[in-house]
């Protein structure tokens, strides 16, 4: 409330999404700010996931809204949503596997970008990663780290403002993780907003400036990291309640 | 060095052309015929691919196209007189138009399901052809005023394909075809990477239809008879995806590839062993199937042949 709406990327308000019986995502909000990196966290069936499909159009909620940059954006197609400057990556990576490096990249640019233009920045892309090497080889022949990175560059194709992260530490080694952080660290430096679903805790704690909680469909904490660890609401959340003596 | 190797394909593909174009007259008639043919299925096994190769929607109906194709020329020629060029553009006009109609709600439709979706609106089409008395004559079929069409068809033919190898390799080596080839990969993937899929997909579903259709036109003109059994014969969507896949669906040459080599493997079995053509077509088809998944160009590629991918 305190913050002034120019420093929010992104409005999350009163978002409900109901399967069957199971509140999946009841009367979540959150206000991702414009320029940092935030991690949004949360036991499994917390909601995480499914928030996410909300935000990028994989799923219509019940209710609620997402304003980005003023506008609702809740209930458009997933391309819409792309096309106003937001991009995401997934838990399992899912590069296109009977096309090359290459063309994974080329796929994402709009047809009225010039040919010549879309080409330039895939292999800017691809050498910022390492993989210009790679480029004609098919997506799936690559190792799944290296599927990972070529997500990332696919996804930065366009230049978006906002970019979500569906776990992307998972099934990386060190090295290459260490790689991608820096990458998105690079990207908050441009001025980008990154919001991190992540289950790896020091990736969490030592990269977001800002986290958001979830558990049973709602949001139950935010804060910077430090004050996570501490919220007694946090840990109940994710290690049951204390017992009582 | 590629622009050599640009270079030197061109001229090869001009002397085709010539080759193809001076050819029917030295010909007999049964030749000529055999060329139609193959020039005829090229175009059918291009245009299939463009929505079940780069987009990976198989479709086991596209034959309605080329039926409907056939029955635009032969209603507007032997009923309204029309003259007989002008009608293959009303068949391309009503197939588009057609493939709209079914691809908005089929479309939604992914695998087996559009797979058989499809096959069941081809019948659908050949019923409506069949008891439609007033528009089609039923099933008694139609009958072209008697002619002279072997040569003018000819070229007709020559000319689609010309057009249609262009059209399949314009889209084959664009961001259009890769933005199809993403749809084929994964398409929720894709719709989360900006492509409206919906849309792109009805584009190559009707790109794909008109070439059918006109083809079609051609055909009832060289034959100057159709009736529903005929023309939306299932064997003929069969063969357009079997072509495909022997050469390779999803790449440019492989259906032009399949498409040669498999109706000459048919013809030559057909006048050779008579009674025994359906078989060697079978094994010839197990042998493919069994060692070269990926058709004749999917062999190449992987063997490092030729290189991978659309646009390099």
């Amino acid at each position: 409330m305190g913050e002034s709406p120019d420093q929010i990327a992104l409005d999350v308000r009163d978002l409900r999404k109901a399967f069957g019986g199971v509140r999946a995502v009841d009367g979540c909000s959150f206000a991702v700010p414009q320029g940092r990196i935030s991690g949004l966290i949360g036991p499994n069936g917390s909601g995480k996931t499914t928030t996410f499909n909300l935000l990028t159009g994989v799923a219509a909620p019940d209710g609620g809204q997402v304003l980005y940059r003023g506008e609702d954006i809740a209930g458009l197609k997933p391309f819409q949503v792309f096309h106003k400057g937001i991009t995401r990556t997934f838990q399992i990576t899912r590069v296109f596997r009977e096309m090359t490096v290459f063309e994974n990249m080329l796929s994402v640019t709009t047809l009225d970008v010039p040919d010549r233009a879309a080409r330039a920045r895939a292999e800017e892309l691809l050498a910022l990663v390492n993989l210009t090497h790679l480029r004609a080889e098919y997506g799936g022949r690559l190792s799944y780290g290296q599927q990972k990175l070529l997500e990332f560059a696919r996804a930065l194709m366009t230049d978006p403002d906002l970019i979500l992260l569906d776990e992307p530490a998972a099934g990386v080694n060190r090295t290459l993780l260490q790689h991608l952080l820096d990458h998105i660290h690079r990207l908050q430096e441009q001025g980008k907003t990154i919001l991190i679903v992540e289950h790896d805790m020091h990736v969490i704690m030592n990269h977001c400036e800002r986290i958001f909680v979830m558990d049973g469909g709602v949001k139950i904490a935010e804060g910077p990291p430090a004050e996570i660890q501490r919220d007694e609401r946090v840990i109940e959340a994710y290690f049951g309640r204390r017992r009582q003596r | 060095m590629a622009r050599r190797r640009h270079t030197t394909g061109l001229i090869l593909l001009g002397l085709v052309a010539l080759g193809l174009a001076l050819l029917p007259h030295g010909l007999s008639v049964y030749f000529r015929s055999f060329v139609l043919f193959l020039m005829m299925y090229v175009v059918l096994a291009l245009s299939w691919n463009i929505i079940s190769g780069f987009t990976g929607y198989t479709s086991f109906g596209h034959v309605a196209f080329y039926g409907i194709g056939a029955y635009a020329c032969a209603i507007l020629v032997a009923d309204y007189r029309w003259p007989w060029l002008a009608t293959l553009g009303a068949g391309a006009v009503v197939a588009a138009l057609a493939a709209v109609a079914i691809g908005y709600p089929v479309l939604r439709l992914k695998g087996p399901y559009f797979a058989v979706a499809m096959l069941g609106t081809a019948e659908g089409i050949r019923v409506i052809a069949t008891v439609w008395d007033g528009l089609t004559h039923g099933g008694l079929g139609i009958s072209l005023p008697s002619a002279e069409t072997s040569m003018s068809t000819y070229y007709a033919m020559l000319g689609l394909m010309a057009v249609t190898i262009g059209v399949a390799y314009a889209v084959g080596h664009s961001r259009f075809g890769i933005r199809l080839n993403a749809i084929r990969e994964d398409e929720g993937a894709a719709e989360a990477l900006g492509i409206d899929a919906t849309r792109y997909k009805l584009a190559a579903f009707t790109l794909s239809a008109v070439f059918p259709a006109v083809a079609g036109g051609i055909q009832a003109y060289k034959v100057l008879y159709i009736d529903p059994p005929s023309v939306f014969f299932v064997q003929i969507t069969i063969a357009m995806a079997l072509m495909s896949m022997l050469g390779g669906k999803g790449t440019v040459i492989g259906p032009i590839v399949g498409a040669a080599v498999l109706y000459t493997a048919q013809e030559l079995t057909w006048v050779n062993f008579p009674s025994a053509h359906l078989i060697a077509y079978g094994l010839f088809i197990i042998v493919i199937a069994r060692f070269m998944p990926r058709g004749l160009v999917g062999f190449a590629i992987d063997r490092g042949w030729v290189r991978k991918g659309m646009v390099h």
